[in-house]
């Protein structure tokens, strides 16, 4: 989730690992679209955030520290509303970039609610709206703070690690070297590492 | 805050650079 300012919400730099594993693979797919794709649903969440429409909530028994937060995002993150904003994204920069990366990005773009499943505390629901009836899902990874850390941290190291076999590989193709590869594979486990560390340390709330 | 950073360093920051990598393009479609 994108907001920590209530309580301490986030599911940030595992995203952005998982897009970098998924550039390894397709590799048509700019970068930064695929990084895009990967937080989508949390950039829509901010400004209904910002207008009170979704809002979050300290989880019951907790401080407020990572991931200790029940979050009322009944659109952008009910299973149908994130599938929905999914293939909107996938059909903008499909026109721009060709069908087969479009439905990549619509892919990427809907992975967030499937990573968000494991850490979530049964706050996601079926339908936009949030209807109360509605059933709501979360494996609630976030009761074990430090698991649900390792598992984002996992996800940086592995996305850096295939990303930077993949451009190397690209790279020394091409009759280049591989020095760029390796600075972008380490800005993505650098900067992974820094954003997981400032979402567990709740230095910036 | 570090979900702004986030989004600002891995879009435009790693973004760009990567672009400077020889990957492969996906063929433009061309009209007939």
């Amino acid at each position: 989730m994108a907001a920590r300012a209530a309580t301490g919400a986030a599911l940030i730099a595992g995203h952005f690992g998982f897009a970098a594993l998924v550039k390894a693979r397709e590799r048509e797919a700019p970068l930064w679209a695929l990084m895009l794709a990967t937080v989508w649903l949390d950039v829509v969440f901010v400004p209904l955030f910002l207008a009170h429409i979704e809002t979050i909530e300290r989880a019951p028994g907790t401080h407020g520290s990572y991931g200790a937060a029940i979050i009322h995002a009944d659109f952008t993150h009910s299973l149908v509303g994130a599938a929905l904003l999914s293939v909107a994204f996938g059909w903008a920069l499909g026109k721009r970039w060709g069908r087969r990366t479009g439905v990549v990005l619509a892919l990427v773009a809907f992975s967030h609610w499937v990573l968000d499943l494991i850490v979530h505390r049964h706050d996601m629901p079926l339908l936009p709206g949030g209807a109360a009836s509605q059933p709501r899902f979360g494996f609630a990874l976030w009761q074990w703070p430090w698991a649900a850390a390792a598992l984002e941290a996992l996800m940086v190291a592995a996305g850096a690690w295939f990303y930077w076999r993949a451009a190397r590989e690209v790279s020394l193709a091409a009759g280049g070297t591989s020095a760029r590869a390796a600075l972008v594979a380490w800005l993505i486990l650098a900067g992974g590492a820094a954003v997981l560390a400032l979402d567990v340390s709740g230095l910036f709330g | 805050m570090q979900f702004i950073l986030g989004v600002v360093f891995f879009v435009c920051v790693v973004g760009v650079l990567d672009a400077r990598i020889p990957w492969p393009r996906e063929p433009r479609r061309v009209p007939r």
